[in-house]
C-alpha cells in the first residue's frame, strides 16, 4: 500500500509560489483568484513501516518551523483543487533525491520497482472562478500534457478524506526485450521500414545501405556471427549516424548557387569544408594559441602555459518548443557535457544563453503550442535551474523577440570550460581509445528517453507509456558525475571521454571506437531505469547525464572506487577492439555486426538548389520619411522596444558569480542595472588572466541579406570583446546556425531555394569576416528545419519559418583582468568620443521596424577598414586611458549614448555634427543607423591628448562630454537642439516593459 | 606559525568548494576540499581540522528544502562528531546552502547549548525567485561573532532562492538581545534596509542576513564572502579605479572584506 505525504506551509505564512501563480493568472488570463496555496505531495511506493514513514515525515520532509504535513489530505480551504503530477517515465528529480534521503536516514535500500513520486496540489480560492478558469490555470500555467497529467476538482468533487487518491506513474512495459530482423529485399522495403520506424533515412542513402548488406563478403562475415538480414539495432544505428544532426549533411552538401540578378552560377561543394574548416585551419597555423579545433566535442585555446580553455555551443529548439522548461534545462545541462567530454575532460567555468521567441504579448490569430510568454517563462526557468544547480556561472545572454519564432523557438546555450595543459605529464587535449580499453558508461540510467527526438510526440499515450521524447535534465546527477570525472582525470585514469547526447551510446561508442578501430558492447549490461527496453532502444536512447569513458583494465578498480565515493553509477559495458567491427551483443547473441568504415564511405552528398535574388530586385526600398519632430519621445519609445529594453529580470535569476571568478558582470554601472558589452571572468583563481565572452544575434537583417546578418553579428561580437578589454589578436568564435528548411519543394517549401542561398551567403560572410578579423572557429553547430505549422483562426494551418539566424559567440583572453573596462560613463567632465563612421544603414534597424518598415540599406562590415580603429582602441585600453567603452549596436547611436549616460547616472552633452559620418545628412539617420564598426568611449580630460594620439587619421572624434546634470542633450546636424531628455526618464522607459517581473 | 586546517566537505551537488578553499588559502589557512563520503568513511578525520565550512550550492538539488537533506545526512552519519567538534571550541561556518544546512542541523541558533533543535527556517524569497545581486551589509558591533571582528560594513553577493529567515518572534527578539544577529541587509547609505526590496533581497525578517550562536563560533550567512575573494569581484571596481586614478592614487584595494572575514576565523584559531 503506497503512502501519500502532503506538505504545506503553515497557514499564516505567505506562499510565494502560490502568489506567483495568482499573479500570472491575473496578468496572463485576467483570472482573479483570491488565494492560491501550494501543497507538495510525495507518493511513497515502498514497503516502509508506520514508524519509518513517521520518521521520514518528521526528520526530512517537514520543517517544524514553517510547515505542516500529514499522510492524510491536509485541510486547506479551496473552491477548486488542481493536482499536477508527472507522466510515467518523466524524470522526477525531487522523487529521486527523496529516495536518497530516505535511504540515508533509515539505513535501508529501496527494492527494485520501489520509488517516490512527487506531485503538487494547488488549493485555489475564488468564489466566482469557473471550471473553465480553473482548467486554464491548470493547463496553461501549471502543467504541460507532454510531461504531466492533471486533475481539477471542484469544492463539491473534492473528497477531503480521499484527496487526490494514489497515482503511481510507474513505467510498466511488460514485454520481453527482442531483436527484430528486417529483410531489405528492395529499396522500397527499406523506405517502408524507415517510414514505419521513424528512421528518417534519406532516400539517397537507401541503395548504399542495401548494397552493403547484400555484399557477399559482408554476408559471409555476418553468417559467421549468426546474422543475415540487418537487425533493428543496425538500421537504427545507421539512421542515427546518417542523421543531419550527427552528420551535418546540409553543411556538407553540394549547393548550386545562382544569382538571379546577373545570372551567374557557381557550385559550392561543402559549406563546412570551404567556409568553416579551411579558414579555421589556415588561422590555426598562424595563431599559436589555437590548441585543438574541428574534431572534439569543443574547441580549445590557450589561456596560458598551464591552462587551456574550451568552448562550444548548442541549441535545443524543438524540445523547448514542446515543453519549454524540460527542453531548456536539458539543453543547458546537455551542452555542459561537451566541455566535460573535451580532451581528457574539462571543468565547466561559464555558460551563456540566447533565447529567440515570438512577441511576449502576442495576441494574433495563430496558435502556437505554447504562447511565447509561457514558453519564455519556461525556458528562462529551465536554464536557471540547469545552470544554477550545476554551479556554473551564467555570465552572459540575450533574448530576442520576432514573430518568426512563433513557429519554433530557439534556445542557444554556450559552454566554456578549462583544463590543465598536461595531466600526469600527458597532453590533456589529446585522447584516444586503444584495443583492450574498457567501455564504461557513467552517470544516469537508460530509459526510453529522447528516442527519435520529437517524432514520438504524435504517438498515443496509455496510462503507463513513458513520455520519453521530451526530457527533464538532471543537473544534480550531472554535477556529481562532473566532480567525479575530473578527479578521475587528474589521477590519469581517463584515456578517452565523450558525452552521450544525440544518438546516445550509438554515437558515443561509435565515434570513440574509431580510434581503436572497433568495439564490443554487451547491451544487456547497460543499467536501465525500468525493464522492457529492446536492445535497439538501449543503443540509441538519449537519456541524459551520461558520459562514455575509456579506461585501461588495470585502472578499473580505482576508477570504480572513485565512482562509488562520489555516489555516481559507472558500468563496464564492453571493450574497445581493433577488429574493424562494431560488435553488439544482447543476452549472449550478436545483434549488430557492422564494419567501422561503413559509415564513412559511399554515402551520397546531399544537394540543394540555391537561388539568390538581391534585395533591390526583391522590391525592397528605403521608406520615404520626413524627419521626426519629437526625437525625445522617439528615443524613449525605442528604448522600450522589446529587443532593446532591460531584461534584468532574467539576468538576476541566473547565478553569474558562482566559482568566485566574476570580473565584468552582465549588469554594470552605478546602479548595476545596465547590460555590459561582454562578460569577463578569471577562471583560474590564483591568476590575473581572464576570459572575455560575448554573443551577438541580428536575425532582423536576414530580411534583407543573410550575408549582412552573419557579418554584422560577428562584428558585433568582436566589438563586444574589445569594449571590455579583450585581445584582438586572440578571438575564438563559435557559429551557431538556426535555419528554416532549405530543400525546395513547390508545395511545402516554395522559397526553399532562396533560403538555401541565404545559407550559402551567411556561410560566405562567416568565412570572409572570420578570415579578416583572424577568428578561428573553435566550435559550431547547425540546426535546420526551424519551421512550424500553426493553426489559424479558421482551422487552417500556416507554415511559420524562423528568420535565418546565426548566433555568434566570441571568446578572448585578457592578459590582466585589472585592466578591464566597463561601459558605464564614469565622471562628469569626461570627454565622449565616437569611433567608427556612421553611414546611411538603417535597413533592418529598430528605428525602421518601430515605424513598420524594413528598408534596403543593411549595414555592411568593412572589416579591413574597421581594423585600424579596433587596434587603436585596444592599445588605448591597454594603456589605461579609456574610462568606459561601449559598442554601438541595435538601436544605433541614440540608444547607446543614452545607455552610457544611464549606466553612469550622469548626463551627456554632445554635438552630433562632430560624429564621424559618411553620407548621412539627417539627425534621425545619424542617431538610429545601425552601422557596424562603432564604439562610444569616454575619457578623462586629463588623458585626452594621450587618447587622441592613438587615433590620428582614424574615424574618431570627441562629440561632447558627460555632465553631472542628468540630462541627455544632443545638438542636431542642423546645429539646433535635437534632443533634451532627463536620463532618469529614459532609464525608466527602458526598464518599463519587463520592469514588474522578478 | 601554527597551521590552521580548514575542512570543506563537497559532493552531492554542492558547489563553491574551489573558491571557498581559495579564499581560505588567501586568509592564511590550509584548506582541503573533501568529499562528504570521505569524511563519513573515515578517510579524512574531522578532528584534524579547526574550521569546518558548510559551503554554498545546491546540495541534493535543493529538493525538499535547501540544506535539508545535507543536514539529515550529516546528522545521521556525523552527528556526535559534529557536536564534539563544536564543544572543543572550533569554528563552523555555513554559507548560503551551508547556512540552510546549519539551521536544519540545529547548530543555529544554539540557545543554551542546544545544538540540535530546528527552530529557524530559510524560506523562499519573497520576490518569488532565485536572485543574484550584491547587497550592502550592516555588521552588528555587539555580536560575539568571531568572523566579523573589526568589520563594520560589507558588500557581498547573494545568490539564492531561499534566504528569507523566518522564526517565532520571541526567538528573533532573543537573537537580537544576545547579539546573535550578525549581519543585516542595509541601504546604500549603510542604514537598515527595513525590508525594502531589493536592498533586502529576500524579505528576511528584521533584515537578517547572518546569525551566529551565543559563543560567536558558529556563523551562518546567506551572502557569499568567498565570492569576494579579489577586488575585481566587486561590481563597482571599474568605477572605483577611475575615481582613484583621477585622485592620482594607485588602485590597490588590498584584502577584500570577504577574505577578511575568513582571516578573522583563521587568526582566532591560530591564537586559540
Amino acid at each position: 500500500m503506497p503512502a501519500r505525504l502532503e506538505i504545506s506551509l503553515k497557514e499564516h505564512l505567505v506562499d510565494p509560489e502560490g502568489e506567483g501563480i495568482r499573479n500570472k493568472a491575473k496578468a496572463y488570463f485576467g483570472i482573479d483568484a483570491a488565494r492560491i496555496r501550494t501543497v507538495g505531495i510525495l507518493t511513497i511506493d515502498a514497503a516502509l513501516s508506520t514508524d519509518q514513514l513517521e520518521a521520514i515525515r518528521r526528520d526530512i520532509f517537514t520543517n517544524p518551523v514553517t510547515q505542516v504535513s500529514s499522510y492524510r489530505p491536509l485541510a486547506i480551504a479551496a473552491d477548486w483543487v488542481i493536482w499536477v503530477g508527472y507522466r510515467p517515465g518523466v524524470r522526477d528529480n525531487p522523487g529521486a533525491t527523496a529516495v536518497e534521503a530516505i535511504e540515508d536516514l533509515l539505513g535501508v535500500r529501496l527494492g527494485a520497482g520501489e520509488a517516490v513520486y512527487t506531485s503538487r496540489r494547488y488549493a485555489v480560492s475564488g468564489r466566482d472562478l469557473s471550471r473553465a478558469q480553473a482548467e486554464t490555470i491548470a493547463g496553461e500555467l501549471l502543467a504541460n500534457d507532454i510531461i504531466q497529467q492533471w486533475r481539477v476538482f471542484s469544492k463539491e468533487e473534492w473528497d477531503p478524506a480521499e484527496g487526490i487518491g494514489f497515482v503511481i506513474p510507474k513505467v510498466r512495459l511488460d514485454r520481453p526485450a527482442a531483436v527484430t530482423r528486417l529483410p531489405i529485399d528492395s529499396d522500397e522495403a527499406v523506405r517502408r521500414i524507415s517510414a514505419e520506424r521513424n528512421l528518417a533515412l534519406n532516400p539517397n542513402d537507401v541503395p548504399v545501405i542495401r548494397a552493403y548488406f547484400s555484399d557477399p563478403r559482408v554476408r559471409e562475415s555476418r553468417t559467421a556471427m549468426g546474422l543475415a538480414d540487418p537487425t533493428d539495432v543496425e538500421l537504427e544505428y545507421i539512421s542515427q549516424a546518417r542523421s543531419d544532426h550527427c552528420n551535418h549533411n546540409t553543411f556538407r552538401g553540394l549547393f548550386r548557387y545562382r544569382d538571379a540578378a546577373d545570372g551567374r552560377s557557381e557550385v559550392v561543394d561543402n559549406l563546412f569544408k570551404t567556409c568553416i574548416e579551411a579558414p579555421t585551419l589556415e588561422l590555426a597555423r598562424r595563431k599559436p594559441w589555437v590548441v585543438s579545433v574541428l574534431w572534439d566535442n569543443a574547441g580549445a585555446g590557450r589561456l596560458d602555459e598551464q591552462t587551456y580553455y574550451v568552448i562550444t555551443g548548442e541549441t535545443h529548439n524543438s524540445p523547448s518548443n514542446m515543453e519549454a522548461y524540460g527542453g531548456a534545462i536539458t539543453g543547458i545541462v546537455g551542452v555542459y557535457r561537451d566541455p566535460l567530454g573535451t580532451g581528457k575532460g574539462s571543468k565547466l567555468v561559464m555558460g551563456g544563453y540566447g533565447f529567440c521567441v515570438g512577441p511576449r504579448d502576442y495576441s494574433g490569430p495563430l496558435k502556437p503550442r505554447l504562447h511565447p510568454r509561457r514558453l519564455l517563462d519556461g525556458v528562462i526557468e529551465g536554464v536557471r535551474d540547469g545552470g544554477n544547480k550545476s554551479g556554473i556561472p551564467t555570465a552572459f545572454g540575450q533574448v530576442l523577440f520576432h514573430p518568426g519564432y512563433l513557429g519554433k523557438c530557439l534556445v542557444f546555450v554556450t559552454a566554456v570550460g578549462i583544463m590543465p595543459a598536461r595531466i600526469q605529464d600527458q597532453p590533456a587535449e589529446k585522447k584516444r581509445t586503444r584495443p583492450g580499453d574498457l567501455v564504461v558508461m557513467c552517470g544516469g540510467r537508460v530509459g526510453k528517453d529522447g528516442i527519435h527526438g520529437v517524432t514520438a510526440s504524435s504517438e498515443v499515450f496509455s496510462e503507463h507509456t513513458p513520455a520519453g521524447h521530451v526530457q527533464i535534465g538532471d543537473p544534480y546527477t550531472q554535477k556529481k558525475m562532473h566532480d567525479f570525472l575530473l578527479e578521475a582525470r587528474d589521477e590519469g585514469l581517463i584515456q578517452f571521454i565523450t558525452d552521450n547526447g544525440g544518438g546516445g551510446l550509438s554515437s558515443s561508442v561509435g565515434e570513440s571506437a574509431r580510434y581503436s578501430n572497433g568495439a564490443e558492447v554487451d547491451l544487456a549490461r547497460v543499467p536501465l531505469k525500468y525493464e522492457g527496453l529492446d536492445p535497439w532502444e538501449i543503443w540509441v536512447s538519449e537519456s541524459q547525464e551520461r558520459m562514455t569513458v575509456a579506461i585501461r583494465p588495470e585502472d578499473a578498480e580505482r576508477f570504480m572506487a572513485l565512482s562509488r565515493r562520489h555516489a555516481v553509477e559507472s558500468t563496464v559495458i564492453g571493450r574497445y577492439t581493433d577488429s574493424g567491427k562494431l560488435h553488439l551483443t544482447y543476452a549472449g547473441k550478436t545483434c549488430a555486426w557492422v564494419d567501422m568504415d561503413f559509415l564513412e564511405s559511399g554515402f551520397p552528398q546531399w544537394q540543394f538548389d540555391a537561388e539568390w535574388t538581391p534585395p533591390a530586385r526583391r522590391g525592397l526600398v528605403e521608406p520615404v520619411l520626413r524627419p521626426p519632430a519629437d526625437v525625445n519621445r522617439l528615443l524613449a519609445d525605442l528604448l522600450q522596444r522589446p529587443n532593446i529594453c532591460s531584461t534584468e529580470w532574467i539576468t538576476r535569476q541566473y547565478d553569474h558569480e558562482v566559482q568566485g571568478t566574476s570580473v565584468i558582470k552582465p549588469l554594470v554601472g552605478a546602479e548595476r542595472d545596465v547590460n555590459s558589452d561582454a562578460a569577463v571572468l578569471r577562471p583560474v583563481l590564483g591568476s590575473r588572466r581572464g576570459l572575455a565572452f560575448a554573443q551577438a544575434l541580428l536575425p532582423a537583417y536576414s530580411a534583407i541579406d543573410a550575408y549582412a546578418m552573419a557579418a554584422c553579428s560577428i562584428d558585433e561580437a568582436v566589438r563586444r570583446i574589445l569594449a571590455v578589454g579583450g585581445d584582438l589578436e586572440h578571438i575564438g568564435g563559435v557559429d551557431n546556425f538556426c535555419w528554416p528548411s532549405i530543400q525546395h519543394d513547390a508545395q511545402a517549401n516554395p522559397d526553399g531555394k532562396f533560403k538555401a542561398a541565404q545559407l550559402v551567403r551567411a556561410c560566405w560572410a562567416l568565412r570572409d569576416i572570420c578570415l579578416a578579423y583572424g577568428i578561428p572557429l573553435l566550435s559550431g553547430k547547425d540546426s535546420m528545419y526551424v519551421d512550424g505549422h500553426l493553426c489559424g483562426r479558421y482551422g487552417e494551418t500556416h507554415k511559420v519559418s524562423a528568420p535565418e539566424t546565426m548566433q555568434f559567440a566570441a571568446i578572448s583572453v585578457v592578459p590582466d583582468v585589472g585592466r578591464c573596462i566597463s561601459m558605464d560613463g564614469k565622471a562628469a567632465g569626461d570627454r565622449v568620443y565616437v569611433i567608427g563612421s556612421t553611414r546611411n544603414e538603417l535597413g533592418g534597424s529598430e528605428y525602421y521596424a518601430h515605424l513598420g518598415y524594413v528598408g534596403l540599406n543593411v549595414p555592411q562590415v568593412r572589416a579591413a577598414g574597421f581594423l585600424p580603429a579596433y587596434r587603436a582602441l585596444a592599445r588605448a585600453a591597454a594603456s589605461g586611458v579609456v574610462a568606459s567603452a561601449h559598442g554601438v549596436y541595435r538601436g544605433g547611436l541614440g540608444v547607446h549614448l543614452a545607455l552610457v549616460a544611464m549606466a553612469g547616472n550622469l548626463g551627456m552633452r554632445a554635438d552630433l555634427r562632430e560624429v564621424p559620418a559618411s553620407g548621412v545628412d539627417r539627425t534621425d539617420a545619424l542617431l538610429f543607423s545601425e552601422s557596424s564598426g562603432r564604439f562610444i568611449v569616454t575619457v578623462d580630460p586629463a588623458k585626452r591628448a594621450e587618447f587622441e594620439s592613438s587615433f590620428r587619421g582614424l574615424p574618431c572624434a570627441c562629440i561632447g562630454e558627460l555632465t553631472s546634470a542628468p540630462v541627455l542633450e544632443l545638438t542636431g546636424l542642423d546645429g539646433r537642439p535635437a534632443l533634451s531628455a532627463a536620463v532618469l526618464e529614459l532609464k525608466a522607459a527602458w526598464k518599463k516593459p519587463f520592469g514588474n517581473l522578478t | 606559525m601554527a597551521t590552521v586546517n580548514v575542512l570543506i566537505p563537497t559532493g552531492y551537488g554542492l558547489n563553491c568548494d574551489h573558491e571557498t578553499a581559495h579564499a581560505f588559502a588567501l586568509a592564511g589557512a590550509a584548506a582541503r576540499r573533501v568529499h562528504i563520503n570521505a569524511l563519513i568513511d573515515g578517510d579524512v578525520r574531522l578532528e584534524e581540522h579547526q574550521i569546518l565550512v558548510f559551503i554554498g550550492g545546491f546540495g541534493w538539488g535543493d529538493d525538499h528544502g535547501a540544506g535539508v537533506i545535507q543536514a539529515v545526512k550529516m546528522k545521521t552519519s556525523l552527528g556526535e562528531r559534529l557536536l564534539e567538534f563544536v564543544s572543543r571550541g572550533k569554528l563552523v561556518l555555513g554559507i548560503c546552502n551551508g547556512f540552510q544546512a546549519l539551521v536544519n542541523l540545529g547548530l543555529l541558533p544554539g540557545f543554551d547549548g542546544d545544538y540540535h533543535s530546528r527552530s529557524i527556517a530559510l524560506l523562499g524569497n519573497a520576490c518569488g525567485n532565485f536572485r543574484n545581486q550584491w547587497v550592502r551589509l550592516q555588521v552588528n558591533p555587539r555580536s560575539p561573532c568571531v568572523f566579523t571582528r573589526g568589520i563594520f560594513a560589507a558588500d557581498l553577493p547573494v545568490r539564492h532562492g531561499e534566504g528569507r529567515l523566518c522564526a517565532e518572534e520571541t526567538l528573533i527578539r532573543r537573537l537580537d538581545r544576545q547579539g546573535q544577529i550578525v549581519l543585516r541587509y542595509a541601504l546604500p547609505d549603510g542604514s537598515r534596509a527595513s525590508g525594502r526590496f531589493p536592498h533586502n533581497p529576500n524579505g528576511s525578517v528584521d533584515d537578517i542576513a547572518g546569525i551566529c550562536d551565543p559563543t560567536g563560533r558558529i556563523f551562518g550567512l546567506m551572502p557569499h564572502p568567498e565570492a569576494f575573494n579579489d577586488w575585481t569581484n566587486h561590481p563597482d571596481w571599474t568605477r572605483e579605479r577611475e575615481r582613484l586614478r583621477r585622485a592620482g592614487r594607485p588602485f590597490e584595494a588590498g584584502e577584500t572584506v570577504g577574505v577578511r572575514m575568513l582571516r578573522n576565523a583563521v587568526d582566532y584559531m591560530r591564537a586559540a
